[in-house]
């Protein structure tokens, strides 16, 4: 409704505009490998989760975790292979699964986090998400937040 | 419910912290305006991502940062008709009454029942830590207000009208059926 009267956007011809892909370097792999690779780490994160190494599980699913517009498929792959780790983690387990990650894994984790928060209903729940959420800002501090916040690599 | 509702106010607290990290920014499009570039929105590379905080599929938060303003939503769970109407006119007379509340919006953001919008304006002239607390309260009473399922700890008075309100609307409603009903009847 807003700005309706306006039939042509005229700043998208601007000769210095800013375009999307722009703000952050794409991922240089393909389409069809990546999903692959999300499909082998979802293998992976099923056999360490059978033998309860669950900080292992974790750093083989957010290490090369697919960002950018193109991945859609291993994307949702990704994020379901971090909802079933953040399913079958006993809260109590969590804060040292936690401090076990480097820096840029808990980052990361937090993107997946927000995401998950966003895209609720289903097969988890609100309150399994909470909990990680405040443990992680209790490990990782709120910096965390602000990477997740200023990172253009959406994953 | 206060159990859940602890983790989701400290998300909402720990991000709405992060996020205040505004400062001033003098528009990039026309010279000498100061615009919240999150309302502007005129370039992309001044926005921040959003964040998305929920506690259920019907009760969220929204976070919208941007360099100088950031803007949070809040949609309320509304279970039936009345607490759908009641949350529309609650919210309508906060937000009748903006500028009293200094960072309430006038509308709320499509989808969302209640908004406010922080500039580096109000985070300059008010002290950051009583802008996030007084974002939580408001968030926690508001809750317990549409919900009246615990006794807030303050706007009792507010949720006690509320109460009252859906007693009353009920019992009105028994009598207009019973009398149309029996209007019938004979």
């Amino acid at each position: 409704m807003d700005g309706a009267f306006r039939k042509i956007d005229i700043d998208a011809y601007d000769e210095d505009v800013l375009h999307e892909e722009e703000l952050y370097d794409a991922d240089p792999r393909g389409q069809a490998q990546v999903l692959d690779e999300a499909k082998q780490r979802q293998v992976a994160v099923r056999s360490a989760l059978s033998k309860s190494d669950i900080a292992g599980a974790l750093s083989i699913v957010l290490e090369n975790a697919p960002y950018g517009p193109t991945f859609d498929d291993a994307k949702v792959v990704t994020l379901q292979t971090v909802f079933t780790i953040l399913s079958s983690t006993k809260s109590t387990e969590i804060p040292n699964v936690l401090k076990a990650l480097t820096q840029e894994e808990q980052d990361t984790l937090m993107k997946y986090l927000y995401k998950g928060m966003a895209a609720l209903g289903g097969d988890v729940s609100g309150s399994v998400l909470l909990d990680w959420h405040e443990k992680l800002t209790e490990v990782a501090g709120l910096g965390c937040i602000v990477r997740t916040m200023t990172d253009r690599r959406t994953v | 419910m206060s159990n859940s509702l602890r983790p989701y106010l400290a998300a909402v607290r720990s991000t709405l912290t992060a996020a205040l990290t505004l400062e001033s920014f003098s528009s990039q499009v026309v010279e000498r305006h100061n615009k919240p570039e999150v309302e502007a929105s005129g370039s992309k590379e001044v926005l921040l991502n959003p964040l998305i905080i929920s506690r259920n599929e019907n009760e969220r938060v929204l976070i919208e940062p941007s360099i100088n303003s950031i803007r949070l939503s809040i949609k309320i769970k509304q279970a039936d008709e009345i607490e759908r109407i009641l949350c529309h006119k609650f919210t309508r007379f906060m937000m009748q009454r903006a500028e009293s509340f200094i960072v309430l919006r006038r509308r709320p953001v499509q989808g969302y029942d209640i908004s406010f919008l922080i500039t580096n304006t109000h985070s300059e002239t008010m002290l950051k830590h009583k802008i996030v607390d007084f974002i939580i309260e408001y968030i926690r009473s508001l809750l317990l207000c549409i919900s009246c399922l615990i006794q807030p700890r303050f706007m009792k008075e507010v949720d006690r009208e509320i109460s009252d309100m859906k007693l009353s609307l009920n019992a009105r409603a028994r009598i207009v059926a019973e009398s149309y009903l029996t209007a019938i009847s004979t």
